[in-house]
């Protein structure tokens, strides 16, 4: 008894060097500038109704403080009825990654609240927004143009 | 998953507990423990692997432990206890602290080491430290091996104390694992222990936050000693009821479901002395390394020169376990320095103070110690000190200052006052007094928190509980 007992434990020992090790070799950081990654973003989005937002803003929508972060850069509109928003977080370590991320889906969770029930546009938007976490970049977007831009965000990387 | 949101308050909580409820006794531990793992892969899908492993490895171990023990092969024994401590160990560390060794390994080599860092699985301070409280147990003869994998891995994981602690001691649960009382007083008990650290949490922790964090974004050569001061006072209280809120939380939710955890904060900040303000900060970290270092080290029993590294050990240990910067290892020297003074040189100063200078000494060096907490690095740290000092040159006082004293003046006010036993004595002795309608009134202020933290959490941001970081 004792004999499998002892076997199974070292099976997972095994298993956790395994588990490290493919964690290791898996997604690496990019070492992409972000003003690049933002250009190309941009880019590819009308960003025509929207404007660059302050830190000040990041902390105030997203309760982040973007001097925690390599970089954080946030477009948002420029009228109060309109829901567009592009956020792109460079990361100092992939842990802040999971901040980031529940930071975004608070951000669109508060969003969905406000427009309940009578902005069915702006909900259409926010349900078909995109939050995407890459190794030491995040993405969320709000647009009409989410999905290209994400495939651009991903391609800067 | 936070407690202080509304997903977690008004859908998963409720479920949780009609679940839990409606389950006869025997099934309790299996829907916790689920409840528990589904809350932990919430935030850390990929980390639920290194959890089961945890759950899985320890208690392997301990059944290991005893045979060897009943069988007298101690060299096996020995064995394997040092290498469940080295894996537990060795798991905290690369996960923790492999990219700071490479880092500064990087800044003294003349050539640089690719290497990638690892996110922080959320929680694995504490729960590491839960582990290795069973397998030192174990291994000491102090309790039995769990036979029962569920109430192992539920002791493991159990998700009210599962990301922040408090860190609970096998010893403590060990029964109330298997056998706990659940009572409609208990449950209204750990009600308002709950709401109580959500009103810290949100009420108090991210109002004060704010004005914190917008001090701390300044450029320090542009802060007043006022202002410093004032970002520094901020903090102090943010961090205290941000974690003291989160262990109520914990233990109410602990007490609905039938356990009791240790109390983690005994307002701290009336303490009269560094050794007394750890005593009641962080309570169950103090009592583990009290237990598993400072005593096997020999404690205070021992020479002067011994005790004194044994104080110096467990500080910088402290220091280190809460993260992987110069800053936090200072902190704990800082703390070592502090109460090896009180121990061996200002003893006799100290018992001729009075009390208010006792107490203006105690929170003097309490503040200026959560400067080398809430800093980034060693350089910030003592950038910050710089102001708080004046030795940055932006002067005493200026227009910043009076601006963040009139605007957090009510609330920095109040949230010292809630920080000593005045209030909540008064509170309860008034709400268990007989009358008439103070079970009434009780429930209106407990009812009333519940309301304006959701009114507060509906339109919040993200806010995480400070200690998720470590």
């Amino acid at each position: 008894m004792i004999k499998v007992v002892e076997g199974i434990k070292y099976a997972c020992i095994l298993a956790v060097f395994v588990f490290i090790g493919s964690m290791l070799y898996g997604e690496t950081s990019s070492k992409a500038v972000i003003d690049d990654v933002e250009a190309a973003v941009t880019a590819a989005m009308d960003l025509s109704g929207m404007e660059k937002a302050s830190n000040r803003m990041i902390k105030r929508l997203y309760g982040l403080n973007a001097n925690d972060y390599e970089g954080a850069v946030l477009y948002i509109s420029t009228f109060n009825m309109d829901v567009e928003e592009l956020l792109i977080v460079k990361l100092k370590d992939k842990s802040q990654g999971e901040t980031v991320r529940a930071a975004a889906e608070q951000r669109k969770e508060t969003q969905l609240t406000n427009f309940d029930g009578y902005g069915v546009e702006q909900c259409k938007l926010l349900n078909d927004s995109v939050l995407d976490v890459r190794g030491n970049y995040v993405l969320f977007v709000v647009s009409p143009d989410a999905s290209e831009a994400e495939d651009i965000f991903l391609d800067s990387l | 998953m936070i407690f202080s949101s509304i997903f977690f308050l008004y859908v998963f909580l409720p479920i949780t507990l009609l679940i839990y409820f409606l389950m006869p006794k025997p099934g309790r531990n299996v829907v916790l423990l689920i409840v528990s793992l589904i809350f932990y892969a919430w935030g850390e899908p990929i980390y639920i692997f290194l959890m089961i492993f945890s759950i899985v490895f320890n208690y392997l171990t301990g059944i290991e432990l005893e045979y060897y023990q009943e069988t007298g092969d101690w060299k096996k024994e020995r064995f394997c206890f040092w290498l469940s401590v080295a894996v537990n160990l060795g798991l905290l560390g690369f996960f923790k602290y492999y990219g700071f060794f490479m880092e500064n390994l990087n800044a003294i080599l003349p050539f640089q080491i690719p290497y990638k860092e690892l996110p922080l699985p959320i929680g694995i301070s504490f729960y590491t430290f839960q582990t290795l409280s069973y397998v030192i147990d174990v291994y000491r003869g102090n309790v039995r091996a769990q036979r029962n994998l569920i109430s192992f891995g539920l002791y493991v994981s159990m998700f009210p104390q599962l990301i922040a602690g408090p860190i609970v001691q096998y010893s403590d649960i060990e029964k109330q694992l298997k056998k706990r009382k659940t009572s409609l007083t208990r449950f209204g008990e750990g009600t308002t222990w709950f709401l109580r650290g959500l009103g810290k949490k949100v009420l108090l922790a991210n109002n004060i936050g704010m004005a914190f964090d917008t001090i701390v974004a300044m450029p320090t050569n542009e802060l007043s000693v006022v202002t410093a001061w004032i970002g520094c006072l901020a903090y102090t209280m943010q961090i205290y009821y941000d974690f003291s809120g989160y262990s109520d939380m914990a233990i109410g939710l602990g007490k609905m479901f039938g356990f009791e955890f240790m109390k983690n904060f005994d307002y701290p900040y009336i303490s009269k002395s560094i050794t007394e303000f750890w005593r009641r900060w962080h309570i169950s970290l103090g009592s583990w390394f009290r237990e598993y270092v400072y005593i096997p080290l020999g404690g205070n029993r021992v020479s002067l020169p011994k005790c004194i590294r044994n104080i110096f050990v467990v500080w910088i240990l402290t220091g280190f376990w809460h993260g992987a910067e110069w800053n936090f290892m200072l902190w704990g020297l800082y703390y070592g320095i502090l109460l090896f003074l009180e121990k061996y040189v200002l003893k006799g100063v100290m018992e001729k103070l009075p009390g208010f200078l006792k107490h203006i000494y105690t929170m003097f060096f309490v503040m200026t110690g959560w400067v080398f907490f809430f800093s980034g690095s060693m350089g910030k740290a003592f950038s910050y000190l710089g102001a708080m000092f004046g030795m940055n040159g932006a002067g005493f006082i200026d227009a910043t200052a009076r601006y963040y004293l009139k605007s957090n003046f009510w609330i920095l006010l109040f949230a010292s006052i809630c920080a000593t036993p005045v209030i909540y004595r008064g509170f309860r002795s008034f709400a268990f007094s007989k009358g008439k309608y103070k079970v009434g009134i009780s429930v209106f202020v407990y009812g009333g928190i519940l309301i304006l933290s959701t009114a507060y959490l509906v339109n919040a941001t993200y806010n995480p509980f400070l200690y998720f970081r470590f």
